[in-house]
C-alpha cells in the first residue's frame, strides 16, 4: 500500500534537485539580466508563501474538528489585500529609498534608526516564529512517515554492521538550512533580491496547489460525487457534526464571534508583518506596478487553495469515520483509498509548502538578527579586512539558528498541539508589529518610546499569555502555573489573567496584548518628545507623498570635519568589500562635482554620509548603518550638527525664504536710493550684520592698479586696517576669491587653521567667515566682501553664500555704474576746461591782434603830389604781415612791406621787433640797401632762435625828384602801372630774404616815377589766392586788375583788390594773410 | 449606455472612499452581528449556508478588488505623463 521508505526518498531528492534547478535557472536569468521573476504572476505565487503547511495540512484539520472558521485565516489577508494599493505601496517605496532589509529595519529606521528596538522586533520575531517553524517540521515528519509507510520518531540505516538512527526531523531541519544558506546567504547585500529563492518559493506555491487542487478534484469528484453529495452524504451521518462544522462557535446556542474575529484580525495582520511576508512582499517586490496585480491575484489564490479543504475534511470523516488524524486527511484519503499517486502529490504538495516557507522565514529572520543582534556588538569593534567574512558566515549561522530553533520547539511541544492552533500563536507575536507599524506610518506623534514601550508589553504579554502556556501543556513547565497562577495568585492565571475568562485561548491572548502594545504606545508618544533623529525619519515615512510633489529636502546638518571620499569608501569596504564599495561609490558619484583633490563640496557631504549609510543599511540594516557611520565619525573627530538656521523660523529651502527676499528688498533700496558708493556699502554692512548676527564686514575695492583696499569695515571692535590686523590672514582667501570669482568660506576656523595661518583671527573670536567677490557676469571681479561671525560655526550654508553671492552682485552692479558715472564726470569737467582755455587763448590772440593792428600806421602821411594807403587784414587773428611809412620832411617818404613767415604770435612778436628796430632808424638817411642790410643784421640771432624768415620790400621816395630808390629783401616784387602802358613794371632788386644768412648785401635800385603811376606792394598772400579750381590769382591778374582800377583813389584801389581776391576765391575767409600798399602819382 | 455606465463605475472605482467604503463593509460582514444571519444549520441545495455566505462572498471581494485594480489601471494608462505617482 504505502511507497517504501527508498521510495519516498528518492522522489523527495528528485523534487529537491529540480526546485535547486529552477532557483540555479532564475539565478542565472538575473545575471544575464533576464530576469524570470520580475512579473506579476511570480510576484503572487511568492506571497503564496503565505499558504504553508497550514493551510496544507492544517486547514483540513481545523476544518474537520472545529468547522469552517478556518477560512478567516485567509478571508483576512483577502481583506487586507484592499489596502495594499495605499498601505503596501507605500511601505514598498519607503523601503526601496532606504535599502530596507527587514521588518525589524523598517520599524528602526522609522523611529531614529533605534537599535534598541530593531533587536526588539528581532527577538520577538525568532521567538514568534519558533512555533510556525515547529508546524512545518512536525507537518513534513508525520507525512514522510504517513508516505513512507514508517512510523516513528527516526530512520534506521544499516551501515557497516552498526545501525546508524536518523532523527527525519533533524534531518529535515539540517535539508532546510542548508538549502536556506544556499539560496539565501549567498551574499551579504541583503536589500538585493533573492531570485532564485523566490523562483522556487513561487514554483512550490504552484506545486502546492496544483497538488492541494488535485487531491480536491480527486476525493470530490472520484470518491464522491461532487460537493452535494458530500455535503448531502455528511448531513445524513452525522447531523451534530455537521451543525457544529458549519456554524461559528462550538454549539449552535452558544455561537463564538469573539474567536472569529481574532482569527480575522491577526491573519489580516500576519499577512503583512510576518517576517517571511514582509520579506517577499516588500523587500523582493521588483516593480510596485506588481503589487496591484497581486491584489486580486493573491486573494485568488487563497480563494482555490481552501475551496476543496471543506470536501475534503468531510470526505475523511465520512471515509475514515472519524476526525481523528485530521490533519492529514490530504494524504491519508488517498492512501486509504488506494491512490499513492495522489498520496505523493498530496506529501510533494506538503514538502513544498513547507520549505518555502522555512527557507523565506529562515533568510528573514537572520538577516534581522545579522542586523539587529550581532551587527550592533561588531560595530563597537574596529573594522577589519576579514569582516565581510564573518558577517555572511554569521547570517548563515543566523538561518541554522532559526531552523533550529524551531526544531527544539518541534520537540518540545510537538504533539501537544494541532498545526492550525501552533500557527497561531505565531501569528499573535506578529501582530504585536502592527501599532508601532500603522503608527508609523500615518500617525506623526508616533515615537520611539511609544514603540518600544508597545512592543515590549505587547509581547510580554503574549509570553505570558500564550508561548508560556504552549511549554507547560506540553508538561515541559509544571502545570501549576497554569492551574493556579504564579504564587498561587489566580488573578495572574495566563489563561485567564486578571479574571477574564470564556474567552478562547488566542482572544484573551490577543486582547491583553493589544490592549498593552497600543495603550503603552499611544501613551508613551503622547507623553514623549521625539527626539531629532526620529524626527528627520518622520518626513520619509510620513511625507513620503510630499516628496513627489517636488518637494525639495533642504540640508538642515553638516558634517563639523571634513570627511574624505577615499575615508568612507574605505568604511564601507570593511563591511561590503572592496568591490561592492567602489561600484556603490562610482555610481553615487556619477555627473557630481567633485575637486581637483577628489572631493565633493562641504555641502554634498551630508548627501555622501547619507548614501554611505543606506549603502551599509543595505547589508547590515539602518540602525546598525547609522550606528558604524556615527561611530566612524566620532573617530574622525568629526559630527553632525545642526546647520544654524540663518533664515530663523523659516526652514531653508530651494525657494526664497521670504528672510531672504526680506533682505535682498532691502539692499536693492539701499543701492538704488543713492549713488554715493560710500553709503551704499555702509548701509549694505550693517544690513547684513543686522539680519544675519554677523559680527565683523569688510568690502575691499580693488584700485585702478588692482590692489585691493578696504573701503568699508562695519562690526564690533573696530580697529584701523594695518598690516598688523587680523584681517590680513584673510588675504590668501581673497586673493583667491579674486580670481576665481566663487565664494571662499571657513566654516570652523579652528579646522583651517591647519592650511592658512589664522591664529590672530581665531585669537579675535571668529569662528566662520566667507569672502565674496564682487563682480559682475562675466567680468572681472571688481573687490571682495568679507564677513566675519564670532558665533555661529558652520553659518555659512548652500543658500546663505548664494544669498551673499546675489547681494555682492548687486553691489558690482552698483560699483560699476557710480564708476561709470564719475568717469563721464571727469571727463565733461576737461571738456570744459579745454573750452575755457581755448577761449582765454582765443581771446589773448584777440587782443593780440588789436595791438598788432594798432602798430600799423593809422593812416598814410600827407605828401604832396602824391597818395598813399595801406591796409593789412590777418587771416588769423595774429599774423606776421607788416608795412609802414616813415616820412621824413615834405618830399621824401619811406614805403616798406614786409612779411614774416608763419601767422604765429612769434611772428607778430617778430613783427614787432621789426617795426621798433626800423623806428629807431627811421630819422636816419641811409639808403633802402643798408637799412635792409641792417636789419638783417640786428635780426638775425632772434629769427634762427625762431626758426622764421622775412621778406621785406623797402623804398624811398621823394616827391621833389619822382625817385623811387628801393632794395629787396625776397619780397614780392611790386607791380607799377604806367599810363599808356600795356604791362606793369616790376621793381625787381637783388637780395636774399632776412634770417638765412647774417651778412647780405642788398642791390640798391631806383626808378623814376610819373603822373598816373600807380604803385602797389603786395605780399604773397594776394598772389598766390587760391580759387577753388586750384588756379593761383598769380602776378597778371593783379596787373589786370591794377590796369582797370588806376582811376580810383588809393584806398578804393585797395578795396577793389580785396573784393576781386575775395571773389576769385569764392569764399568769405581769406586763406592767409593780404597786406597792400598803394602809391599814386598825380 | 453601458459604456457610458462603465465610465461612470470606473470612475467611482478610482476614488479612494470607495476603498475604504468596501474595506469597512468586507470587515463589518466578517463580524457579528451580520454572521449571525448566516449561522446557522440550514442548506441551500444542499450546501451549507455558512459555506455558501463565506466562499461566495469571498468571490465577490476578489471580483471587486480586480475591478478596482483595473480602474485603477486605466487611470494609470490615462495620466501617466500627469499623474505619476
Amino acid at each position: 500500500m504505502k511507497a517504501g521508505l527508498v521510495l519516498a526518498a528518492f522522489i523527495s531528492l528528485c523534487y529537491t534537485a529540480l526546485i535547486f534547478l529552477i532557483a540555479l535557472y532564475a539565478h542565472h536569468r538575473k545575471e544575464t539580466g533576464r530576469s524570470i521573476i520580475a512579473n506579476p504572476y511570480v510576484y503572487s505565487l511568492s506571497i503564496a508563501v503565505y499558504c504553508t503547511t497550514w493551510t496544507f495540512y492544517g486547514s483540513v484539520g481545523r476544518a474537520a474538528t472545529i468547522g469552517i472558521d478556518f477560512v478567516l485565516i485567509y478571508l483576512g489577508p483577502t481583506l487586507t489585500a484592499f489596502s495594499w494599493f495605499f498601505v503596501l505601496r507605500r511601505i514598498v517605496r519607503i523601503s526601496k529609498e532606504n535599502n530596507i532589509t527587514s521588518i525589524a529595519d523598517f520599524i528602526s529606521l522609522r523611529y531614529g534608526k533605534s537599535l534598541w528596538l530593531g533587536a526588539l522586533v528581532t527577538l520577538i520575531a525568532i521567538l514568534g516564529i519558533m512555533p510556525y517553524i515547529a508546524l512545518q517540521i512536525k507537518a513534513v515528519s508525520t507525512s514522510f512517515y504517513l508516505i513512507s509507510g514508517f512510523r516513528g520518531e527516526s530512520i534506521h540505516l544499516p551501515r557497516g554492521g552498526a545501525e546508524v538512527t536518523l532523527p527525519s526531523g533533524l534531518l529535515l531541519a539540517v535539508i532546510l538550512s542548508v538549502f536556506s544558506v544556499i539560496f539565501g546567504a549567498r551574499r551579504l547585500v541583503s536589500s538585493e533580491r533573492h531570485e532564485g529563492l523566490i523562483a522556487a518559493v513561487a514554483f512550490e506555491s504552484l506545486v502546492k496547489l496544483v497538488s492541494l487542487l488535485g487531491v480536491g478534484l480527486f476525493v470530490t469528484y472520484q470518491l464522491f460525487d461532487g460537493f452535494s453529495d458530500i455535503f448531502t452524504r455528511f448531513h445524513k451521518m452525522q447531523p451534530e457534526l455537521f451543525a457544529r462544522l458549519f456554524t461559528l462557535g462550538s454549539a449552535v446556542n452558544d455561537p463564538d464571534y469573539i474567536s472569529s474575529f481574532s482569527m480575522l484580525f491577526m491573519s489580516m495582520g500576519a499577512i503583512m508583518l510576518l517576517p517571511r511576508q514582509f520579506h517577499v512582499m516588500v523587500i523582493e517586490n521588483s516593480d510596485e506596478s506588481h503589487i496591484t496585480k497581486a491584489m486580486w491575484l493573491f486573494p485568488a489564490y487563497l480563494f482555490l487553495i481552501n475551496l476543496f479543504v471543506m470536501p475534503i475534511a468531510l470526505g475523511g470523516i465520512l471515509a475514515t469515520g472519524s476526525a481523528v488524524g485530521a490533519d492529514f486527511f490530504v494524504i491519508n484519503i488517498p492512501l486509504v483509498s488506494g491512490h499513492d499517486g495522489i498520496a505523493m502529490l498530496a506529501f510533494l504538495g506538503g514538502l513544498s509548502a513547507a520549505a518555502g516557507m522555512v527557507m523565506v522565514e529562515a533568510v528573514a529572520i537572520s538577516t534581522m538578527l545579522l542586523n539587529h543582534i550581532f551587527m550592533p556588538v561588531i560595530v563597537r569593534f574596529t573594522p577589519q579586512a576579514w569582516f565581510p567574512l564573518l558577517l555572511i558566515n554569521l547570517k548563515r549561522l543566523g538561518i541554522f539558528l532559526v531552523i533550529f530553533l524551531g526544531y527544539f520547539y518541534y520537540r518540545i511541544v510537538g504533539d501537544t498541539f494541532m498545526l492550525v492552533n501552533m500557527g497561531l500563536i505565531s501569528f499573535s507575536a506578529a501582530t504585536q508589529f502592527l501599532p508601532a507599524m500603522l503608527g508609523g506610518l500615518y500617525w506623526r506623534r508616533g515615537n520611539k518610546a511609544g514603540a518600544i514601550t508597545g512592543i515590549l508589553l505587547g509581547s510580554l504579554t503574549w509570553f505570558y499569555t500564550l508561548l508560556l502556556p504552549s511549554f507547560i501543556r506540553s508538561g515541559w513547565i509544571g502545570a501549576d502555573l497554569l492551574a493556579s497562577g504564579p504564587f498561587g495568585i489566580g488573578l495572574l492565571k495566563p489563561t485567564a489573567l486578571f479574571g477574564l475568562s470564556g474567552m478562547d485561548l488566542w482572544s484573551h491572548s490577543l486582547f491583553w496584548s493589544m490592549l498593552f502594545n497600543i495603550g503603552g504606545y499611544i501613551t508613551c508618544s503622547i507623553l514623549l518628545r521625539q527626539d531629532e533623529r526620529e524626527y528627520d525619519q518622520l518626513r520619509k515615512f510620513t511625507g513620503m507623498f510630499d516628496l513627489s510633489r517636488g518637494y525639495r529636502h533642504a540640508e538642515t546638518k553638516r558634517l563639523s570635519k571634513p570627511v574624505t571620499i577615499t575615508q568612507f569608501v574605505n568604511l564601507m569596504s570593511k563591511f561590503i568589500g572592496e568591490t561592492e564599495a567602489r561600484g556603490a561609490i562610482f555610481a553615487y558619484i556619477g555627473d557630481r562635482e567633485i575637486d581637483a583633490v577628489g572631493n565633493v563640496s562641504e555641502f554634498e557631504l551630508p548627501n555622501l554620509k547619507r548614501f554611505t549609510e543606506k549603502t551599509l543599511a543595505g547589508s547590515v540594516g539602518a540602525a546598525a548603518a547609522g550606528a558604524i557611520v556615527d561611530s566612524f565619525l566620532s573617530d574622525m573627530g568629526s559630527r553632525m550638527e545642526s546647520v544654524y538656521d540663518i533664515f530663523s523660523n523659516v526652514k531653508t529651502s530651494l525657494d526664497q525664504s521670504r528672510e531672504a527676499l526680506f533682505v535682498r528688498l532691502k539692499a536693492s533700496e539701499i543701492i538704488n536710493r543713492t549713488l554715493d558708493l560710500q553709503i551704499i556699502m555702509d548701509d549694505l554692512l550693517n544690513l547684513l550684520l543686522k539680519e544675519f548676527k554677523l559680527d565683523a564686514v569688510i568690502i575691499q575695492l580693488r584700485t585702478a592698479d588692482g590692489d585691493l583696499t578696504v573701503r568699508s569695515y562695519q562690526g564690533t571692535n573696530r580697529r584701523p586696517i594695518n598690516q598688523k590686523h587680523w584681517f590680513m590672514e584673510s588675504k590668501p582667501y581673497c586673493d583667491m576669491a579674486l580670481v576665481d570669482r566663487k565664494a571662499h568660506f571657513v566654516n570652523d576656523t579652528s579646522l583651517a587653521a591647519g592650511t592658512v595661518a589664522l591664529e590672530r583671527t581665531i585669537g579675535e573670536g571668529i569662528v566662520s567667515c566667507a569672502h565674496i567677490p564682487i563682480f559682475r557676469e562675466g567680468e572681472p571681479s571688481l573687490g571682495i566682501m568679507s564677513v566675519f561671525s564670532k558665533s555661529i560655526p558652520g553659518l555659512f550654508t548652500e543658500e546663505f553664500l548664494g544669498l551673499l553671492s546675489s547681494l555682492a552682485g548687486q553691489l558690482a552692479q552698483a560699483v560699476t555704474i557710480v564708476r561709470e558715472m564719475e568717469a563721464r564726470e571727469r571727463e565733461r569737467i576737461q571738456k570744459e576746461q579745454a573750452q575755457l582755455e581755448h577761449a582765454r587763448v582765443l581771446r589773448d590772440m584777440e587782443i593780440a591782434q588789436q595791438i598788432q593792428m594798432s602798430l600799423l600806421p593809422g593812416s598814410a602821411p600827407e605828401l604832396f603830389g602824391i597818395d598813399m594807403a595801406g591796409r593789412c587784414i590777418s587771416a588769423a587773428h595774429v599774423g606776421g604781415d607788416y608795412y609802414d611809412f616813415f616820412q621824413y620832411n615834405d618830399h621824401s617818404v619811406d614805403l616798406l612791406i614786409a612779411d614774416v613767415s608763419g601767422h604765429s604770435v612769434g611772428a607778430a612778436l617778430i613783427m614787432s621787433e621789426v617795426r621798433t628796430l626800423l623806428h629807431a632808424q627811421a630819422n636816419s638817411a641811409l639808403n633802402a640797401s643798408t637799412i635792409l642790410q641792417t636789419l638783417n643784421n640786428q635780426l638775425y640771432e632772434d629769427l634762427t632762435r625762431a626758426e622764421l624768415f622775412i621778406t621785406m620790400f623797402y623804398a624811398k621816395y621823394n616827391s621833389a625828384t619822382g625817385r623811387l630808390t628801393y632794395a629787396n629783401a625776397g619780397h614780392n616784387q611790386p607791380l607799377v602801372r604806367r599810363t599808356g602802358e600795356s604791362s606793369c613794371i616790376r621793381l625787381d632788386a637783388e637780395g636774399l630774404i632776412m634770417g638765412v644768412k647774417k651778412s647780405v648785401v642788398f642791390e640798391e635800385r631806383g626808378i623814376e616815377l610819373l603822373k598816373g603811376d600807380v604803385v602797389l606792394f603786395y605780399t604773397d598772400g594776394v598772389n598766390e589766392a587760391m580759387n577753388p579750381q586750384g588756379e593761383l590769382f598769380g602776378t597778371e591778374r593783379i596787373c589786370e586788375h591794377l590796369g582797370r582800377v588806376t582811376h580810383l583813389s588809393v584806398t578804393e584801389i585797395i578795396d577793389s583788390f580785396y573784393t576781386t581776391v575775395t571773389e576769385f576765391t569764392e569764399s568769405d575767409t581769406l586763406q592767409d594773410d593780404i597786406s597792400l600798399v598803394v602809391l599814386k602819382i598825380h | 449606455m453601458p459604456k457610458h455606465l462603465r465610465q461612470q463605475l470606473m470612475h467611482r472605482l478610482q476614488m479612494p472612499e470607495s476603498w475604504v467604503i468596501f474595506f469597512i463593509m468586507g470587515i463589518i460582514m466578517m463580524n457579528f452581528p451580520f454572521m449571525d444571519i448566516f449561522n446557522k444549520a440550514s442548506t441551500v441545495l444542499g450546501f451549507p449556508l455558512m459555506f455558501l455566505y463565506l466562499f461566495i462572498g469571498w468571490a465577490m471581494s476578489i471580483l471587486v478588488i480586480y475591478l478596482f485594480t483595473i480602474a485603477v489601471g486605466n487611470s494609470d494608462d490615462k495620466h501617466r505623463e500627469t499623474n505619476q505617482p
